[in-house]
């Protein structure tokens, strides 16, 4: 380590090019390669349902495979595929004028605002405003009758319910927020100058559009492609909600082998052949990719000199310099740019609106309208006397801790910037005793556990999403720093856990878990759960990272391989410790991808309702596992009362981060531009 | 049956008062400690109990109200039940469990029997789960898995309060391992401005859903009803083994039948309600809910009609067990023991519409709600009865769900 000291050579701390992801590689191995394994032998075996693990594997054959290839299965297979092809191409072209708008033509707040407003529905859940698109897909609901009473459909209504309709349009809202936030981060980053110089070179705005914008582009429209398309493939979700028999999509398909028939070698093997059709329908895309830049450049001279020579008559018939119009035309996209964004906008919240409206049926169903409002559901979950309580001690605490800060700052000589945790260090306080002098949760809404799933789903969460930017963050680092031959592999495993239906992942984890569970201490998590959390929420916790840490790996690898290394270099050349050198210069170079991937983490481990039905167990139960539980028969209004509190919950914590994160977001920039030049 | 009230109101709000009235009188009494009340009911006469004959037209039940046993046994901790969904009176599982016997409860739910097999059996015992609540046939597998747990009966006295027959059951003779939570049968029902044949039977099903409801039916979503369906609309015996009679089915409901369906849905009621629908296959308890669904949505109940299926149709019964280490099985059978008391098994009965076995139930329904709405979708005739078939696991269940399968492929074209 103290070779490092003023040595000119630095390679010699490094150790194994690949050792920041060793934790990664070993998790890894444990819950994603080893149990996949199993899965992906049982789809050479056959199905005996006498056995605890309903497959034999007596004599292996590849039997099930050739069932798959049965004419049936591909039917819902092309189906599948092209609902998620239509969608992506959908979300591009939704999603693409709105980060347009946001990144070139708004103000800094009007920016801020729209993304605010495209990520805030995601962190309802997802499953809830699935249910929610029933109600104005419904024939019977007040929407179709309002479009019959003014004439605009026949006696019958909207007929789209149960539809594959349905399921592409519930996919391609609950997924565009997906494809908008990646769209406007590689909008954003374009240097504004290049734009300028392409206009300063003659280039009018189309030209300027494709020729620098859209390639610039790329890579965000890669990674938007990547967070949808793959996701999409698997849904299952949507499908079982929204879809009848012929929405049908591939994901439930194998869901309904592993779940309801106990076929598992069939659905193992549809699972796999489902995999290497994503992951050749990726390298298509890959290849288009390659191939668009290179067309483009063959085909740029040629659209040049013909836009030339059209400018060229244009000008000879106008005889001058024509600047001034231009002004006057560029506001008309702009202006419809707005209404589009606007039109988007509300489309996001149309099922939100609708949750919380619910929320106030008086009826027994959630999705029933009965016509009046009611808070009958909202008085059964809630309990008003000790809600009030808590809230009094609440608002107690966080008021006592401001005064007391106010307090110090007039009287004392302490600076104002030692005492800015007061306020958010008062606020956990504050959580921190409710937590103790009541069970809170369940004195509040004690009806149906929806409390107990809330609370679940905020410790899997938070955990999960711990271990996600930990793992994630550091092979992140590894892959775009120390490349090298194991980068392939690694790559390779992060794609296959993005690619891997959930249903898959979930039969391969739960029956791991069992396993893991026997041996001695390292099992022990898992049988007996460590201090306060039972082995339910660590299992929950392993299940949900898997997905998550794959994400936050490409995000912080795609931001660094974007910076320069040689401010790590720099701070090596003058001594800096590795440790020293990770703290103060790579953290908060990737504090910014960190703080995405984790609000990523978070909303993606939040939602999560196929992985976590099945390795959940007693007690441990989440809320979209309770809430896919109850779509299976009638979903009670009290569903819209506990997604609304979720969603309250969420927003309170992503404020107290916001909070935190411009406290000390402001120090971290400082120190790296303290050692950037200055 | 009661057509003078409003529809919306299946479950009387009376009944609820008098219920915990009556309750309150008769468990005081009884309440302290683990007192026996009467556990002696008569020894095991099976003419105690009718055959959940139509109120008051039946013979059988002669047993005073103040022959049931009534234990409760306290209990204290928290108990985790992995149910089917909607499957509780909200009460009984919540509020009611905790100042009755002392028990929170904590309810998960599951879609089919295969789902809570694959998910207790993935554990291997560590579900963390204490009642599971399975159909019969799947028992003597999850007996075989291990992973239900024998019953301890000293704790569940209040058993004697069950009909005998609906003890005793093939997949489990002596009741060591399960004992019925509720039965059902399966029909289906229509709009009948839309289906204008009146079908009766499930050919008249069938039929229906190839024509009039074409595009426009729903079927439940599990394999075994489906080809029950053809096989009893045929004459053959839904448990057949016959593979030519199955490769009928399959050449039938695959290539024929499968392009009407527009949806399997094994909860039809809401999505009837919202108008999805012209035509759905469903449990009488769902369909009987469906009713007040429809009228909550603002549509005409009067215009729905039930058809129980002929001329055979199925018998099932989910039972309550207890779950392979279950962590706190003494709570479990406190539990599933007050669920047996008479008055909060009726209790239950009317939150989700299923029979639930008990003795002489029409006399209690009778003295606790008499003006119980569309009861006879909830008590059947003793004719109705015999035209019932209870599924077996054999062979052909495989078939079945591999059918099932195709169609949905099929029907997803």
């Amino acid at each position: 380590m103290t070779l490092a000291v003023g040595a000119p050579k630095r390679r010699g701390w490094r150790g194994p090019r690949f050792g920041l992801a060793i934790p990664s590689m070993i998790w890894y191995a444990l819950f994603f390669v080893a149990p996949i394994a199993f899965i992906v032998i049982y789809s050479f075996g056959t199905k005996d349902v006498n056995q605890r693990v309903p497959v034999d594997l007596s004599s292996l054959s590849t039997r099930n495979y050739g069932e798959v290839f049965d004419e049936t299965f591909f039917r819902t297979f092309r189906a599948t595929m092209r609902i998620a092809i239509t969608a992506t191409l959908l979300c591009i072209l939704i999603g693409l004028p709105v980060a347009y708008f946001a990144a070139f033509k708004v103000s800094e707040k009007w920016r801020a605002i729209i993304l605010a407003l495209v990520v805030v529905p995601s962190f309802t859940s997802f499953l809830i405003r699935t249910v929610a698109w029933r109600i104005p897909l419904a024939p019977n609901g007040q929407f179709s009758k309002f479009l019959v009473e003014i004439g605009l459909l026949g006696d019958r209504g909207i007929q789209l319910l149960q539809t594959p309709t349905a399921v592409q349009l519930a996919i391609v809202y609950n997924y565009l927020g997906f494809m908008i936030l990646p769209l406007f981060v590689a909008l954003d980053r374009i240097d504004v100058r290049m734009r300028e110089a392409s206009k300063d070179l003659g280039a009018g705005r189309v030209a300027t559009f494709l020729g620098v914008t859209l390639p610039l582009a790329g890579p965000g429209i890669v990674a938007g492609v990547l967070l949808t398309f793959i996701p999409m493939c698997g849904d299952y979700v949507t499908a079982t909600v929204l879809g009848g028999a012929d929405g049908n999509m591939i994901g439930a398909m194998v869901a309904s082998q592993f779940i309801s028939a106990q076929n598992w070698p069939l659905g193992s093997a549809m699972a796999v052949l489902m995999i290497g059709a994503v992951l050749s329908a990726l390298v298509v895309g890959a290849l288009i990719v390659w191939v668009l830049p290179r067309l483009a450049r063959v085909l740029t001279p040629v659209l040049e000199s013909w836009r030339r020579n059209a400018q060229n008559r244009l000008e000879a018939g106008r005889g001058s310099h024509a600047a001034p119009s231009n002004k006057k035309v560029r506001d008309v996209p702009r202006s419809l740019m707005s209404v589009w964004c606007a039109i988007v906008l509300v489309f996001l919240f149309i099922p939100i609106g609708l949750v919380v409206l619910h929320s106030f049926n008086g009826g027994a169903s959630f999705t029933i309208w009965t016509g009046s409002p009611s808070t009958k559901w909202w008085g059964e979950l809630f309990d008003g006397a000790s809600t009030w309580m808590m809230l009094l001690r609440f608002v107690a605490i966080v008021v006592a801790g401001l005064l007391i800060r106010r307090v110090l700052l007039a009287r004392t000589a302490i600076a104002r910037r030692s005492l800015n945790w007061v306020g958010p260090g008062s606020f956990v306080l504050a959580v921190v005793v409710n937590g103790l002098v009541t069970d809170w949760y369940r004195n509040i809404f004690d009806f149906a556990g929806v409390g107990d799933a809330i609370r679940n789903s905020f410790i899997a969460a938070l955990g999960a999403t711990v271990i996600a930017v930990v793992l994630g963050g550091l092979s992140g680092i590894a892959l775009a720093r120390r490349p090298g031959a194991w980068t392939k592999g690694f790559m390779l495993v992060v794609f296959l856990i993005l690619v891997t239906p959930e249903v898959m992942d979930a039969i391969a984890l739960a029956g791991w878990f069992k396993n893991v569970a026997d041996v001695p201490l390292l099992g022990t998590p898992f049988s007996s759960g460590i201090g306060p959390f039972s082995s339910g929420i660590n299992k929950l916790w392993v299940g949900q990272s898997l997905y998550a840490s794959a994400v936050v790996t490409l995000i912080v690898r795609a931001r660094l391989a974007g910076l320069d290394e040689s401010l790590e270099e720099a701070a090596a050349d003058l001594g800096a410790t590795p440790a020293r050198a990770f703290r103060q210069i790579t953290l908060p170079l990737i504090s910014s991808a960190l703080v995405a991937g984790g609000l990523l983490s978070f909303t993606l481990c939040l939602d999560n309702a196929v992985i976590s039905s099945l390795i959940s167990e007693a007690g441990s139960t989440t809320f979209p596992v309770a809430l896919l539980g109850a779509t299976k028969s009638t979903i009670k209004p009290f569903w819209g009362v506990g997604a609304v509190i979720l969603f309250a919950l969420t927003m309170l914590a992503l404020w107290f981060v916001a909070v935190v994160l411009r406290r000390s977001g402001s120090s971290s920039s400082e120190i790296a531009a303290t050692l950037a030049g200055n | 049956m009661n057509n003078k009230n409003q529809l919306r109101i299946l479950a009387p709000h009376s009944f609820r008062d008098k219920l915990s009235r009556r309750a309150v009188l008769k468990l005081g009494g009884a309440a302290a400690g683990l007192a026996v009340v009467a556990v002696a009911c008569g020894g095991d006469d099976s003419s105690g109990g009718d055959s959940g004959g139509e109120g008051g037209g039946a013979s059988g039940g002669t047993q005073a109200a103040g022959d049931w046993s009534r234990v409760i046994n306290p209990a204290s901790g928290t108990l985790a039940m992995y149910t089917w969904g909607d499957y509780n009176d909200p009460e009984l599982v919540g509020a009611q469990a905790e100042s009755t016997l002392g028990v929170s409860m904590k309810v998960d739910y599951y879609g089919s029997n295969e789902e809570l097999i694959t998910k207790l059996a993935s554990a291997g015992g560590a579900s963390g789960f204490d009642i599971v609540v399975p159909t019969g046939p799947y028992i003597p597998q999850m007996i075989e898995k291990g992973l239900i747990e024998k019953f301890d009966k000293s704790l569940l006295p209040n058993m004697s309060n069950v009909d005998p027959l609906y003890l005793g059951q093939a997949w489990d003779p002596s009741n060591d391992y399960s004992v019925c939570k509720n039965w059902g049968t399966t029909g289906f029902f229509y709009d009948k401005t839309q289906i204008t044949t009146s079908p009766t039977d499930w050919q008249g099903y069938l039929d229906s859903c190839m024509g009039e409801a074409s595009g426009n039916c729903s079927v439940l979503d599990t394999g075994p009803n489906m080809v029950g369906v053809w096989l009893w609309a045929n004459g053959y015996s839904w448990n057949t083994e016959d593979s030519a009679v199955l490769d009928q089915a399959e050449a039938f409901l695959v290539d024929e039948f499968a392009q009407h369906i527009k949806a399997f849905d094994s909860y039809p009621s809401t999505a009837l309600a919202e108008g999805a629908y012209t035509m759905s296959m469903a449990w009488n308890g769902d369909a009987r809910q469906a009713y007040s669904r429809i009228s909550e949505a603002g549509g005409t109940p009067e215009n729905w009609v039930w058809a129980l299926g002929g001329p055979t149709t199925e018998l099932w019964m989910d039972n309550y067990c207890i779950a392979a280490g279950s962590p706190n099985a003494e709570a479990a059978h406190a539990w599933i023991n007050w669920l047996l008391v008479p008055e909060i098994s009726i209790q239950d009965l009317t939150y989700h519409g299923y029979h639930s076995g008990m003795k002489t139930i029409d006399k209690l329904v009778q003295e606790l709600v008499p003006d119980l709405e569309k009861a006879d979708m909830i008590f059947f005739t003793d004719e109705q009865v015999a035209t019932m078939e209870t599924q077996v696991i054999n062979s052909a269940i495989d078939r079945h769900v591999d059918i099932f399968s195709k169609m949905k492929a099929k029907a997803g074209a």
